[in-house]
């Protein structure tokens, strides 16, 4: 290997990259919980703002020098923790009433990846009615109308069959 | 007629897929299931999502002015009873001035700033292997009876500040925020889990009655 030095006081310098600093490498774990977030709360606003609770909460108890690894596994067990406290203060209970509720709200195991298949993952376990509806409204975004025209019923036949299929779509179970 | 469940939960169904924030109000928690649900279903249909550019520099801004170092954290902070409730809202850490002594490691006993003996329970209340949820003004612990004697551990997590919950079926305590859970000694249940539970103060009265040692 040959090296030039070049001419003068210019001479390049190699620039190593720095150890990347714990709240660099969470505020891009961040990405991945706000994702995990958005995919149980299913709104912007409140994404963001529970994103930013976890980050408050974890970044300034994480150690220099943590791996990558470490820092996404604290992270994920804060935003479990957050939207526990999330869904007791909006729906009004305690953490541990809400627990029935936490395979659905708040997995358990680690995060995956998640996305419109995991939507037809929990379609395709319930009865054609009910995913039908549910296809139509939550994908194809339909009124509750254009559902009724289409299934040929009526708006207050779809309405109670909706609440019935998002009963019916809690207690599936992804495995998580 | 929007006090008919379905009328309520497409009211929730129509917001979110409008992209609003969740607006929940007494009684929802009736149909939690289909909320949960709803919010699934409306957050996950359409990939996973990235946050906007904006978002992510005020996150770095924030993350920039965030102390890092000698803070009491809200758990030691819980565990210690220095007077926040579980599971009430407020900062991740509390200032400097706090009395650094009331910062307890894992698995040692809790020794509350100017603590006080609480009566809590009579023993012939507790049942030999379950679990009894006490709170001695801000320590709360579990209560278990072995025999004439009787022993405590905090009931906050010794990982993250979430309030413990006895799992009669498991008969061991779990946490609500992730997969752990404690033995009545405090052990976690797995030899690869967190830290053991803090130790609480307890005793027992000549009138049969229990203490433990918390804040007023």
């Amino acid at each position: 290997m040959s090296t030039e030095q070049p001419a003068g006081d210019q001479a390049d310098v190699l620039e190593l990259p720095a150890t990347p600093r714990a709240t660099d490498i969470a505020l891009n774990e961040l990405e991945l919980v706000y994702a995990f977030i958005y995919a149980r709360v299913g709104n912007r606003a409140d994404t963001e703002d529970l994103t930013q609770q976890v980050a408050m909460k974890a970044i300034p108890r994480l150690r220099e020098g943590a791996p990558a690894s470490a820092i996404r596994g604290y992270l994920f067990a804060t935003a479990r923790s957050v939207l526990g406290g999330f869904w007791s203060t909006r729906l009004g209970l305690s953490e541990a009433e809400l627990r029935e509720d936490l395979a659905m709200a708040i997995p358990p195991g680690p995060p995956s990846e998640e996305g419109a298949e995991t939507v037809q993952l929990i379609l395709a376990q319930l009865s054609d009615n009910y995913r039908r509806v549910l296809q139509l409204r939550f994908l194809h975004g339909y009124s509750l109308k254009e559902v009724a025209a289409e299934m040929n019923s009526t708006v207050g036949a779809i309405k109670v069959m909706q609440l019935r299929a998002l009963r019916a779509a809690a207690k599936v179970r992804l495995g998580e | 007629m929007n006090h008919m469940p379905e009328n309520r939960v497409d009211k929730i169904v129509a917001d979110l897929l409008r992209g609003r924030r969740l607006k929940l109000r007494g009684g929802d928690a009736e149909e939690k299931a289909a909320i949960t649900a709803a919010a699934r279903l409306a957050g996950t249909r359409q990939g996973p999502q990235r946050m906007h550019p904006e978002f992510r520099k005020r996150l770095s801004r924030a993350l920039e002015d965030t102390p890092e170092e000698g803070w009491v954290t809200r758990r030691a902070a819980l565990v210690a009873g220095l007077g926040l409730a579980a599971g009430a809202a407020g900062g991740a850490f509390f200032g400097r001035a706090m009395e650094p002594k009331a910062v307890v490691k894992a698995g040692e006993p809790i020794n509350p700033v100017n603590g006080r003996w609480i009566d809590v329970a009579a023993m012939s209340d507790l049942v030999e292997g379950q679990g009894k949820h006490v709170v001695a003004g801000s320590v709360g612990a579990f209560l278990f009876r072995r025999g004439d004697s009787v022993t405590a551990v905090s009931s906050i997590c010794s990982h993250l500040p979430c309030e413990l919950w006895w799992d009669r079926k498991g008969a061991n305590l779990a946490c609500p925020c992730h997969p752990a859970t404690f033995n009545s000694d405090g052990r976690s249940t797995d030899p690869y889990g967190p830290p053991p539970l803090n130790t609480v103060h307890v005793r027992l009265t000549s009138a049969g009655r229990v203490e433990v040692l918390g804040t007023e």
